[in-house]
């Protein structure tokens, strides 16, 4: 909101307070102070009015010309002044810069010589005086302003404008006489209401029920009280150049008087006013009531609006004519012939302000005000200042009592406080007297005052009508820092415990990936979670994607919650090979959205990115990364959250499936469930997929996700099993197996039958897969996996033999389990 | 006998010298002192020497096969080099850059955030996670955000259908719609609703605003946000708080200050500035840093806390705005698009 400091000094004495200082109080008020803007002449010493008297050429410049200047005798009369500007032609009165004046800039004017020529002060343009842009010559001054009159006596006078932010509890800072309230609890200086002259004991003319026979409210709960005051004979025409000038300075373009001072008045009190032409209401009459479902107005702004039964509307006998609280329609304004009026001062509920406002999509500084709340005790008092206003400046007389229809809510409220509740709640003291003073000056009345045992005095204070946000002892909290100066409250040291709780499991697992993964030389990367449906439908099944959509998306490519974070991988992948930057492994770690028991599970996850082309050179190759790549580190991310990849059940993802969309079938996998609880997919990325994004070359990829409820930051110690000192036996064993055999399966089988061959004589180490062959000597459809068996005893070097026997019933067992042993 | 040990021993010395490989050097010591080598063949001839020269020949035989021998060490130990510098190769250009991957880098924002965490763990305070997606209660209700409060509004935040159901998101009311939280402060509910006081919690994490995306602004942006709840928890205490917190960040020059302000869930509220005299880009003596205040009573009412008996502070601030004061970043974007030559610069 806008506020002019000339209008602030109506209601509050800031002589002598610079523009710093008040805009450093509203500060330290609680609003911030979004821009100051000056308009007209700043205050100028020794700028005085000057006459020319004589203008010759300058000996030594063609554009210079020496001029003699009358600056009054108070000022030693008449002086040479060298001037550069075409239009100082003798006669003329001008403002004159005396040697010692700062114009604006810091530009000190000092006695000197120009060209040769001595030039005792200068004679200012509009523009060195900043009251405009315009340099074109000397700022003329008509009207004949004596001579060595200063020039801020001669010019009218500057103004400041503050542009400060009110927060939404403070609908009453939403006016001049709000604001100027604040400075004047905070300066210390008496708050001056605006002289308010009209009674209705000063009505003297008949009532015109020709203009307006009544008022008929028929939806009193969203309207509780309505005035109207029928105005005749009013002439319409520009306003005083003083509340024009106002207006301007807050931003508002002047209109008529009547429309001015409607504005006028609610940028004082924060209360909307507004003016009919009386004679264009329809039946003489007001009725405020729900519009008709379909009915519709051409509002001020220009343009069609169709109502409905939620919005309400003041209305004549026919029509709808202004949207409550919000704006007028075109049908009853007032125009050049208006001659008498009819002027609303009413009380509509926020709420239902508000909805209407929001479903036209239509705001207004009234509407605005309403929403906020307006302070419905003043209402009175405003119109009162409208009726004199409209009076003093656009005539007419006030016909007949005010029509006024409903009741205003009651209003009474006391909150009870000690000095020493407020010192607890603040930490440190403030003085009793400060405290009540500083509540006093925002007009809050003692009411009682109970003396306490020991917490000092016990004061009622009765809360105004304007302060509907001051509710609770603790409300006075805020008011007593605000006026003490939160600049002041002290510093002092943090008391901390001694004892600090875990972090969560989360954290705690995110910090472990991202430090595993960037120990293997991945980026990490941030990217956002609302992805488009495009991509979202690249990873989830359809159904999967309608249930990631958002209702109420702000973008198109911004439509829905991720189910994985390897898309935006990808797209950061796109991002740096367009620009060619180098980018083969990033990560990300953050929350994705997964189907999980027929809803939605929120999952902490993980995922990377391996691209084979990254662009970059290197004068020696190092080995490529494949599958198994995805798969260790996957399984590293894995390991994090106690879950040993290698050990899990993996599928191959299958061409057709729905996997295999963003997946290449055949060279990636999935482990895990996540109805389980948790989820990996790892290896090559659809190459078509890849295409599609515009990414050349492979990339593997790696993805995690857990419920996060499921992670754990219980890690149990594990128990020291004793190792044997004793040599090793190891033996190899080939099984030829279908290919689609899971390796884990044949090693588990593997370990299974080697166990039990070993007995309770000795003990099976290891059973590890070294070799997987392929080709000649292995049937169509078949491959060999060769396997290293590693047996040990715990107190002695094995024997050959009986090593022997126990290899020998291995393979016994695992042919009559059915398998092939490669010989 | 002599001259054919002098001559064994020449002859040894002209061939040894040129071996060069093992097997040659094999075969050579074959030769020389094999079974059937020369030098194996005068020792036996030591049979057939006159008894009176037995021992002059004995000593010289003795004298020509250490000599051998020494030149056999000298033979084999420069072979043994060769084949050592065979397998090493040339020298390494020591001013070769590693061909191998380096290290990676974390993102700033995860900087930021885990040297704030740290500074914060200092003064007792833990880590906790929350949910993205919340329901109006948590986001709202009950940090006092009246149903009609326009930050509520479909304008502003993301709202997800009537129809969607969250597993593990759990609800205060069956009418409640879910939606993507639009500040961290929901976690302070579901912590408190969780346990008793003391609290002293920091939740970092992701939000999300219906947004324009420009330099300044995000879709989804990330907020650090403290709670502290304990008896007698006083302005002051909150006060410190920050100027700890920044001091530690930016140095002990490191000023705050507080603004009165307004929210809806602490009372007295405030706005805090803080005023640093070494960060880049900055040209104005006080930046606007967070907001903070005391735990509103009405916040306390809704968890079950008896405000007569808990009072508490919360501060919250955002990790990007944060991050681009302390590295001088100048486009909130950058955080988001992953571009390496960014990713690389602040580890």
């Amino acid at each position: 909101m806008k506020l002019s400091r000339s209008w602030l000094q109506d209601y509050v004495d800031l002589a002598g307070v610079s523009d710093d200082d008040i805009s450093r109080a509203i500060t330290f008020l609680g609003f911030e102070v979004e821009a100051l803007i000056r308009t007209g002449a700043p205050k100028l010493e020794n700028v005085v009015v000057g006459q020319i008297l004589t203008r010759d050429k300058h000996p030594n410049a063609d554009k210079l010309s020496v001029c003699t200047v009358d600056v009054g005798p108070a000022h030693g009369g008449v002086r040479t002044i060298v001037c550069g500007a075409p239009n100082c032609d003798a006669g003329r009165r001008v403002p004159v810069a005396l040697p010692g004046a700062v114009l604006p800039g810091n530009f000190v004017i000092k006695e000197s010589k120009v060209r040769g020529q001595l030039s005792a002060g200068m004679m200012c343009s509009a523009k060195e005086l900043t009251i405009a842009e315009d340099a074109q010559g000397l700022l003329l001054l008509s009207g004949e302003p004596a001579l060595g009159a200063p020039i801020n006596d001669v010019l009218p006078a500057g103004d400041t404008v503050f542009d400060i932010e009110i927060t939404p509890n403070r609908p009453d800072a939403l006016s001049h006489l709000g604001v100027a309230r604040e400075l004047a609890a905070w300066f210390k200086k008496e708050l001056r209401y605006p002289d308010v002259s009209f009674t209705p004991a000063k009505i003297a003319a008949q009532p015109r029920p020709d203009l307006l026979k009544g008022v008929r409210v028929t939806a009193e709960k969203d309207c509780p009280l309505y005035t109207a005051t029928v105005v005749t004979g009013v002439k319409v025409g520009p306003s005083p150049e003083w509340i024009q000038r106002r207006l301007a300075a807050v931003g508002l373009r002047p209109i008529n008087n009547i429309v001015d001072i409607g504005n006028y008045v609610m940028l004082e009190y924060g209360q909307p006013v507004h003016a009919f032409d009386a004679k264009k209401l329809a039946g003489a009459e007001i009725v405020v009531r729900h519009a008709a479902d379909g009915e519709k107005i051409l509002t001020l702004d220009g343009k069609g609006r169709a109502l409905d039964h939620h919005m309400l509307v003041i209305a004549d006998a026919q029509k709808p004519v202004v949207i409550a609280g919000i704006m007028g329609g075109e049908n009853s304004g007032v125009s050049a012939d208006t001659t008498d009026l009819v002027l609303e001062v009413a009380y509509f509920k926020r709420q239902s302000v508000r909805s209407t406002s929001k479903r036209l999509g239509l705001a207004s500084d009234s509407s605005y005000r309403y929403e906020r709340g307006v302070d419905v005790h003043s209402l009175e008092e405003a119109a009162h200042r409208f009726i004199d206003l409209i009076l003093a400046h656009a005539g007419g007389a006030v016909a007949g009592p005010i029509h006024a229809v409903g009741t205003l809510p009651p209003w009474e409220r006391e909150i009870t406080v000690t000095p020493a509740y407020i010192n607890e709640k603040l930490g440190f003291n403030v003085p009793a007297d400060e405290m009540r003073a500083a509540l006093e000056r925002l007009e809050l009345v003692v009411t009682r005052e109970d003396p306490t045992e020991n917490r000092g005095p016990a004061w009622t204070f009765s809360i105004p009508s304007w302060r509907d946000d001051l509710e609770r002892p603790i409300d006075l909290v805020e008011e007593v820092v605000r006026l003490h100066g939160t600049e002041k409250i002290p510093s002092s040291v943090v008391t901390a415990p001694g004892l600090v709780g875990n972090d969560d499991a989360i954290v705690l697992f995110n910090r472990a990936v991202a430090s595993a993964l960037v120990g293997a030389g991945f980026h990490e990367c941030v990217n956002y979670t609302l992805r488009s449906a495009k991509e979202v439908a690249a990873w989830a099944t359809p159904a999967q994607t309608a249930a990631l959509a958002l209702a109420n998306p702000f973008v198109e490519d911004q439509s829905h919650l991720r189910s994985t974070l390897v898309g935006g991988l990808l797209e950061s992948l796109a991002l740096n090979q367009s620009r060619g930057v180098a980018a083969s492994r990033l990560f990300e770690t953050g929350r994705v959205f997964l189907e999980r028991k027929g809803q939605l599970s929120e999952c902490v996850a993980v995922a990377f990115v391996i691209a084979e082309e990254t662009g970059e050179r290197s004068w020696r190759a190092r080995e490529a990364a494949d599958f198994y790549t995805a798969k260790r580190h996957t399984g590293t991310v894995s390991a994090l959250a106690d879950i040993e990849l290698d050990r899990q059940p993996t599928a191959l993802i299958a061409e057709g499936s729905d996997a295999a969309r963003a997946w290449q079938a055949g060279h990636a996998a999935t482990a895990g469930n996540i109805e389980h609880g948790w989820t990996a997919s790892f290896g090559l990325v659809s190459l078509a997929h890849l295409k599609a994004l515009g990414i050349t070359g492979k990339v593997y990829a790696g993805f995690f996700a857990i419920v996060s409820e499921k992670v754990s930051a219980e890690t149990e110690r594990r128990g020291y099993k004793p190792f044997s000192l004793q040599p090793a036996a190891l033996r190899d064993l080939a099984l030829v197996v279908p290919a689609a055999t899971s390796a884990i399966d044949v090693q588990k089988t593997i370990a299974k039958h080697a166990r039990a061959a070993a007995g309770n004589a000795f003990a099976l180490e290891g059973v590890e897969v070294f070799d997987v062959y392929t080709g000649k000597g292995v049937p169509e459809g078949q491959k060999s996996l060769a396997f290293a068996l590693t047996f040990r005893a715990a107190d002695r070097t094995l024997t050959d033999d009986e090593v022997n026997a126990a290899f020998n019933k291995v393979q016994a067992d695992l042919a009559a389990a059915g398998y092939q042993i490669r010989k | 006998m002599q001259d054919q040990l002098a001559a064994l021993l020449a002859k040894a010395s002209a061939e040894l010298p040129a071996l060069a490989t093992r097997p040659e050097f094999e075969a050579a010591k074959a030769r020389y002192v094999g079974p059937n080598g020369e030098l194996t063949a005068l020792m036996k001839q030591m049979g057939s020497v006159p008894k009176e020269q037995k021992p002059a020949v004995g000593k010289l035989i003795n004298e020509t096969k250490t000599a051998l021998q020494a030149q056999l060490d000298a033979a084999l130990s420069r072979i043994e080099s060769a084949e050592l510098a065979a397998r090493l190769g040339p020298a390494v250009d020591p001013t070769l850059p590693s061909p191998d991957r380096g290290l990676g880098t974390l993102h700033p924002l995860t900087l930021v955030r885990e040297e704030m965490t740290r500074i914060l763990r200092k003064v007792g305070f833990s880590v906790v996670e929350g949910p993205e997606v919340e329901t109006e209660y948590y986001c709202f209700d009950a940090l006092n955000t009246p149903s009609d409060h326009p930050a509520r509004d479909a304008q502003d935040t993301f709202y997800l259908p009537e129809s969607a159901r969250f597993g593990n998101v759990s609800k205060k009311s069956p009418h409640e719609k879910y939606l993507l939280r639009t500040h961290t402060s929901s976690v302070q509910i579901r912590t408190m609703l969780k346990g008793q006081p003391p609290i002293r919690i920091v939740s970092p994490g992701r939000v999300y605003r219906r947004d324009t995306t420009d330099a300044t602004h995000s879709a989804n942006f990330h907020q650090l946000e403290c709670l502290y709840v304990d008896k007698n928890v006083t302005v002051r205490d909150l006060k410190a708080l920050l100027d700890y917190i920044f001091a530690s960040l930016l140095g002990k020059d490191t000023k705050t200050r507080f603004r009165p302000h307004y929210f809806g869930y602490t009372e007295p509220s405030f706005e805090v500035d803080l005023s640093a005299s070494h960060l880049p880009k900055v040209n104005k003596p006080w930046i606007e840093i967070g907001g903070c205040g005391m735990v509103d009573p009405v916040v306390f009412k809704d968890v079950g806390y008896d405000p007569e008996v808990w009072s508490g502070y919360a501060f919250g601030m955002g990790l990007e705005r944060l991050a681009m004061l302390l590295y001088g970043i100048d486009d909130i974007r950058y955080f988001y698009q992953n571009d390496v030559r960014f990713l690389k610069q602040f580890a």
